[in-house]
């Protein structure tokens, strides 16, 4: 206990959250961080200050849960949740992670719609939504850079493309199908 | 009758939305603006703004649209809608993965998975730039934040406030 220090670095081994209060707190944190991007704030506090998880653990479960529908870092309060604490651990988790961003963004709303009619605002907002726009083509741009030049897969991002945005078919119809299709080329080897 | 309706929306959405929200966010515009027309698609791309600029997971953005059409309730509804069933999904099928350790159809899976991805959020992209007929002034300010996130380091809180001057000075 007195030699921190000198035991950090040859000391790798992980400590779960002991008690359910312990680990409401973190993901209270993770919330309260998570200004531009949640993952980072993730791993800081499990990874790096609490030391819940090793770097590998923290990839492995993030890996996951982006397989998985859903927000990734709420399935990950899930999954890291029941690890420890069974479901009122997955419970917790979950709340804690959302507490905080949830009262923000309501607070965040009411204000907005106070100014909403300057027209100043109002273009500022949009401005911001378009930004937000860019943040994803860039994430679209990165997840899809490296497996562009299979044509199997350029094929398939463009037709869920076309099919959502230009044509407006329902996400029910075109997923289901993109889906299947995915899973046949990737068993094929062609993905 | 608008809460159970919006709740059991947002349930059978919550299982499609791989890769995270942006995957759903086309079909959550299209079904609350063209279909049910609870709010106007420049309004929906103003919510998107909003939850932009708060911090934590962008799911809360459909607490907004929930806060939109239903008040308090209705944020705790979309919320928890889109939220649950995925997360009873993870629970089940969090244990079998882990067990499942290196068989070849994990890699299967998130290979076919990730072109998906990769279209829909281009999708949601051009979903929440163009709210009306294609403006270039809109796709001016998202192709500018997207080059400058691929090709620089700047944190993304400071883009989107670069958007937001861009957007009063344009707009």
């Amino acid at each position: 206990m007195t030699i921190v220090g000198q035991t950090e670095s040859t000391m790798p081994a992980a400590t779960p959250p002991h008690t359910l209060g312990e680990l409401f707190l973190g993901f209270l944190s993770i919330g309260a961080r998570s200004f531009g991007g949640v993952l980072p704030a993730a791993h800081h506090v499990m990874v790096e200050q609490r030391r819940w998880l090793t770097p590998e653990d923290f990839t492995e479960t993030v890996g996951l849960c982006q397989v998985l529908p859903g927000p990734n870092i709420g399935n990950a309060a899930i999954v890291l949740g029941k690890r420890w604490h069974g479901l009122r651990g997955a419970i917790v988790a979950f709340l804690g992670l959302f507490a905080l961003p949830y009262l923000w963004v309501l607070a965040l709303a009411l204000l907005y719609t106070r100014a909403a009619e300057r027209p100043l605002v109002s273009a500022a907002v949009a401005g911001v939504g378009a930004s937000g726009a860019g943040l994803f083509m860039a994430t679209a741009v990165k997840l899809g850079r490296p497996i562009v030049r299979k044509p199997a897969a350029a094929a398939l991002m463009a037709g869920c493309f076309v099919a959502v945005a230009i044509g407006r078919v329902p996400l029910f119809v075109v997923m289901p199908i993109a889906v299947i299709v995915g899973l046949y080329c990737s068993w094929r080897r062609m993905l | 009758m608008t809460l159970i309706e919006l709740g059991l929306y947002f349930a059978l959405l919550s299982l499609l939305t791989f890769g995270g929200l942006s995957s759903v966010i086309p079909e959550m515009q299209r079904y609350i603006v063209d279909v049910k027309g609870w709010t106007t698609a420049a309004d929906f791309m103003h919510l998107f703004a909003v939850a932009q600029a708060a911090p934590g997971p962008n799911v809360l953005f459909t607490s907004l649209i929930g806060y939109r059409i239903a008040g308090v309730a209705g944020s705790l509804v979309a919320l928890l809608g889109l939220c649950v069933p995925a997360a009873v999904l993870t629970w089940v099928v969090g244990s079998l993965w882990e067990r499942c350790g290196d068989s070849p159809w994990r890699g299967v899976i998130r290979r076919a998975l990730a072109p998906l991805v990769v279209g829909l959020t281009f999708a949601a992209a051009y979903i929440i730039a163009t709210p009306h007929s294609p403006d270039w002034r809109l796709w001016l300010i998202a192709l500018a934040t997207a080059a400058g996130t691929l090709r620089t380091r700047v944190s993304p809180l400071w883009l989107l406030a670069g958007g937001a001057v861009l957007g009063g000075l344009l707009l």
